[in-house]
């Protein structure tokens, strides 16, 4: 072997991880295996490696374990793929898993390249994404689990599907599957509307459990029964035919298509149970029904007898009512087995929906309040001023009293006949006296969330809106206002909106400007392949857009003669008028003279995936813009507390597109705190002094803006808003894409002078960054 | 090449169905009586032309309704003289004919006309409620029955051509958005010619798609497409194949939304 070769080799692997953190097996190990690589292959897996380490040193060890046997079976781009497919496990699912992926390559992976681990739900999990949001109205996420199941704001499905032989059929199955567990939370599997236990138990003839047993009902409840584990066998089961039901008749496209999957699993499913009793008659009745797709009807004896599923939909006690009546005519049975039930019904996970469900509850409660406090504001507002005139002077003005409005859901008091089963309302209007005020779709969805959760829309909700909106009293929470001015050498001040006294504080922020280093490593060919696809086809819509040159009639003086204006002439002069010298055509190029500036948030929230598809949406509009021509710079913000808000020079507005400019977009990491005032109206400023006919702010962030400070709350959405509303009277376009898990509820009004957009999901954002500009300039 | 518009033509003598969504014909009919123009904003085929068409017919009066384009002139609007047999003629554009006349000016899709073009329709507006037309030095003063009308889509956010605040504020502003479903059912089922059950069903599927209005489709299935759809279905098209070309493929080009709306329609049908 060559010394030299070796030692350079060495040293470079040595760059990477320090000598000290392997053994000198370990190294001689690894060097073998470069030394029989390609100058270039040693290089590129020399800068995986580096991209690893970071991450996590565990991690990049195990791998170091693992390439060799990987490097036998992979070629280049496989192998890249692989390295990809390691981090995505582990940035998801923790070391563990990742290292699982690894060692388990045939399984993992070289099937997957195969095909023999049917369809990932990884490959699917957009469309079945946007397929399910769309079907509920309000957004699920995906992950895989052992089983399919719901905590009732995830949906878990196995990883793979790979009962057929064709994604197709595949699709299906996950199809089906991701819509059981939707609709076994719109069947309320969880009993999470419960009000009067005591009441149930009196219903039943138990005597109501001791409290402390377990804080979650569904637990308690099953705990009272002489064999728990067949009341919820029969209680699970009698909510899966249900959900089917409900299935059925809400989606009769996906039930018909589904008779192909019910078919498939039939015989398994049959030989699982063969030697268990219990419930197994009536799976198969059900399954026999589904496999032809006829209208669900419960199997015949104990079930027949004891269920009164017309009141199901009114009353969810009395599904428990039933289950508890079967299980007592089963009991004293012999000791049989029960049926295993089918993957499709999925696990009963009483404890995490639970955990789930305290979490939810006490957020969506806060964000309907609010929202729905803003949104009857107005109208609050203007009835206490009709109260106030009418009272007259004399008497005291009651600011705070949000007890004389009434605030009620208006479906009820319209005299609507109710058709639809309490779980399909959407509360589309508020009562606010004797006003109807329309809810917008995410007051709705928020609504629609309570609903699924508590099974109704608390009066207390109304109430405390209702409170809120009549008395927002603001509490001054700053202490004594600090020394205002003293500028930081080389830093621009600005001043910053204080909502509470409805003023500014002058030249309260120091704002700097930064460079950037350009850092080399993997992430710009990384990401440039992987949204290759996009590129391209973004490169050739945005060609589309360019200034192109176009025929304006008309004109003083031109190419050719322009016959609809000559005609025109000749007839204004006949009748005497003197005719127009305007009488050519001329080409022109149609400017679109467009200034765009990318402002994207370097908080540390971004950390993880937020911040790589920031970076991946900034490289992929970049090069579209390429092929556009419009100017754009690109900058990065960051700080933390008034006297160091930072900004980082990605890109100027007149420098040209390249290596650097890449580099600095790979560099671009997470820092502190999110102040926004103050880049905006650095930016603003900015933007003032460049020529052009339009001239767009777009600003990229996660969520709130915050301080270490006090900038937080209301007084930073006040601030932020503020300052985009200065940008807008200063004659710039302000454009706000928010990445967030979910949409929250100050965002209309933070944004709303203003447009925005909204992302829930962030794998979508480079796409949807230049669509939004394609619409926004055209 | 253009032939001169009589007024009569406009008059809409048969009673257009329109299923009201709210106040908005009470409204209307109140800024009518007191000569303020119309300003209606709404997604596209969410019943704004055809709302005008029944307003027109309840008040007695011509409707004329202008598409508005790029290439839109003043003189298109205005009028302009011709010649015919050596003589000139005079020849009322669209806007001027309804001012005469005291009918209704609609003009659709008021953004995608240039800035300049529709600055006439200001003086018309505001309380002047006049037409200059400077090519024969007239000044045309509107009658009490004559309307302006203008319709624009919010939800395009292009900042090139949004409306300016100088001129929207002189209008009242009716939105028209998506009916309720139990409304919007009855509209698809009357005007596609199917069952109540058949509409309702694409009503659920309109309310899905809409779903994905926050997950990156611009605009949901409208009305209009719920029609189309219900159409072709009557005409005895397989329903999954009708949804598709009526809706799925005109909504998005994005291959995964547009596989998304796939795979509602068949999970509905
Ligand atoms: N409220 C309504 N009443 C009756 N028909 C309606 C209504 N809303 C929509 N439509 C139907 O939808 C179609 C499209 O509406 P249209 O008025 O052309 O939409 P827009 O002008 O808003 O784009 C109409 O032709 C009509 O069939
Ligand atoms: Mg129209």
């Amino acid at each position: 072997m060559d010394s030299l070769f070796d030692h350079s080799t060495a040293q470079k692997l040595h760059g990477i991880i320090p000598e000290t953190e392997l053994n000198s097996w370990e190294s001689e190990e690894l060097l073998d295996c470069l030394a029989e690589l390609s100058p270039g292959q040693q290089d590129l897996l020399l800068q995986q490696i580096s991209v690893i380490w970071p991450v996590s040193h565990s991690l990049c060890l195990a791998f170091l374990e693992a390439i060799r046997p990987a490097l036998a079976c992979l070629d280049a781009e496989q192998f890249a793929a692989w390295v990809r497919g390691i981090l995505d496990r582990y940035e998801a699912q923790g070391l563990q898993e990742a290292r699982r992926f690894m060692v388990d390559l045939d399984n993992h992976f070289v099937c997957t390249l195969k095909g023999q681990s049917g369809l990932m739900l990884s490959d699917i999990k957009t469309r079945l994404h946007l397929y399910l949001r769309g079907v509920a109205g309000r957004p699920f996420d995906l992950e895989s689990g052992d089983l399919p199941g719901t905590d009732t704001a995830t949906i878990f499905l196995p990883r793979n599907s790979t009962l057929f032989s064709n994604d197709a059929t595949n699709f299906l199955a996950y199809k089906l599957l991701a819509s059981l567990q939707w609709a076994l939370v719109r069947v309320n599997l969880y009993c999470h509307e419960i009000t009067d236990e005591d009441a149930l138990f009196a219903r039943l003839g138990y005597p109501a459990p001791d409290k402390p047993a377990s804080g979650i009902f569904l637990t308690r409840f099953f705990q009272t029964f002489a064999r728990p584990k067949l009341a919820m066998a029969i209680y699970h089961f009698l909510q899966t035919f249900r959900a089917l039901s409900f299935l059925q008749k809400r989606l009769p496209g996906l039930m018909a298509d589904s008779r192909a999957y019910f078919q498939k699993i039939r015989p398994q499913l049959l030989a699982d149970m063969e030697d268990k009793k219990l419930l197994v008659k009536e799976y198969t009745f059900v399954l026999d029904q589904l496999c032809d797709n006829q209208p669900l009807e419960l199997p015949a004896g104990a079930f027949r007898k004891n269920c009164n599923p017309a009141s199901w939909w009114q009353d969810i006690s009395q599904i428990l009512v039933d289950a508890a009546h079967i299980h007592d005519q089963w009991k004293d049975g012999s000791a049989e087995d029960i049926a295993t039930p089918p993957l499709f019904q999925g696990s009963f996970l009483i404890e995490e929906a639970h955990a789930r469900r305290l979490a939810r509850r006490k957020k969506a409660e806060q964000q309907f309040i609010e929202a729905l406090s803003i949104r009857i504001m107005p109208s609050v507002a203007k009835n206490q001023d009709h109260a106030q005139e009418s009272l007259g002077s004399e008497q005291p003005q009651q600011p705070d009293s949000g007890a004389n409005i009434s605030l009620r859901l208006a479906s009820q008091q319209d005299g609507q006949e109710e058709k639809e089963p309490v779980h399909d309302r959407v509360i589309r209007h508020i009562r606010l006296d004797d006003q109807k005020i329309d809810l917008d779709s995410r007051l709705q969805e928020l609504g629609r969330e309570i609903m699924d959760d508590l099974g109704n829309l608390p009066q207390l909700y109304l109430d405390s809106a209702a409170e809120m909106a009549a008395g927002r009293s603001y509490e001054p929470n700053f202490n004594t206002p600090e020394q205002e001015g003293a500028a930081l050498k080389g830093a621009s001040l600005y001043d910053e909106w204080d909502f509470r006294r409805q003023g500014f504080r002058h030249n309260w922020c120091h704002l700097l400007e930064k460079e950037i280093q350009p850092s080399g490593g993997t992430f710009i060919a990384t990401a440039l392949s992987e949204h290759r696809g996009v590129i391209k086809q973004l490169k050739r819509q945005f060609e589309q857009m360019r200034s192109h040159h176009r025929f304006v009639g008309r004109q003083r003086d031109g190419d050719d003669i322009d016959l609809d204006a000559l005609i025109e002439a000749v007839a204004d002069h006949k009748a005497g008028l003197p005719p127009s010298e305007r009488l050519f055509v001329r080409q022109l190029r149609d400017q679109r003279d467009i200034a765009a500036l990318f402002l994207v948030d370097m908080s540390s929230s971004t950390e993880g995936w937020v911040g790589k598809a920031i970076k991946e949406s900034l490289l992929v509009m970049a090069e579209a813009m390429e092929s556009l021509g419009d100017r754009y710079a690109i900058y990065g913000f960051s700080g933390m507390r008034r006297t160091r808000s930072e900004v980082f020079r990605v890109k100027e507005m007149e420098e040209p597109y390249n290596d650097t400019v890449q580099g600095r977009i790979a560099a671009l990491s997470p820092k502190d705190y999110t102040r926004m005032g103050p880049p905006i109206r650095h930016f603003t400023k900015l933007l003032s002094q460049v020529e052009a006919r339009v001239r767009l702010l777009i600003i990229l962030t996660d969520g709130k803006p915050e301080d270490y400070d006090d900038y937080k709350g209301e007084y930073a959405i006040e601030d932020t808003r503020h300052a985009l509303i200065e940008a807008k009277n200063a004659g710039i376009h302000p454009f706000c894409i928010t990445i967030d898990h979910q949409a929250q509820d100050y965002i209309s009004h933070l944004f709303g002078e203003v447009n925005y957009l909204f992302i829930d999901d962030v794998k979508g954002l480079p796409r949807r960054m230049p669509d939004m500009y394609r619409v926004l300039t055209s | 090449m253009i032939s001169g518009q009589r007024i009569e033509e406009h008059i809409i003598s048969r009673e257009p169905y329109y299923r009201q969504q709210g106040q908005e014909l009470t409204i209307a009919l109140a800024a009518y009586q007191h000569q303020i123009p119309l300003l209606l904003k709404g997604p596209t085929g969410s019943g704004k032309s055809r709302f005008m068409q029944y307003l027109a017919w309840k008040l007695r009066r011509p409707l004329i309704t202008v598409s508005c384009h790029d290439d839109l002139s003043t003189s298109d609007l205005v009028g302009r003289y011709l010649i015919r047999g050596g003589e000139t003629v005079w020849l009322d554009g669209p806007l001027t004919l309804a001012v005469r006349h005291g009918g209704i000016c609609y003009l659709d899709e008021i953004v995608e006309a240039r800035k300049d073009t529709t600055v006439v329709i200001h003086p018309l507006a505001d309380d002047r409620r006049e037409l200059p037309i400077e090519k024969k030095g007239e000044i045309l003063s509107a009658p009490p029955e004559f309307m302006l009308a203008l319709s624009y889509n919010p939800g395009y956010q292009s900042v090139v051509k949004d409306l300016k605040p100088s001129t929207r504020q002189r209008f009242v502003a009716l939105e028209l958005s998506y009916p309720s479903p139990e409304i919007e059912a009855e509209i698809v089922q009357h005007e596609a010619a199917i069952t109540r059950e058949e509409a309702e069903r694409l009503v659920r599927l309109a309310e899905m798609t809409r779903g994905l209005e926050d997950a990156g489709l611009q605009e949901g299935a409208s009305t209009r497409l719920l029609i189309h759809a219900g159409i072709l279905m009557g005409s005895g098209i397989e329903p999954r194949q009708a949804c598709k070309v009526t809706i799925s493929e005109t909504l998005s080009d994005d291959h995964e939304l547009v596989a998304a709306i796939d795979e509602m329609i068949s999970s509905l049908y």
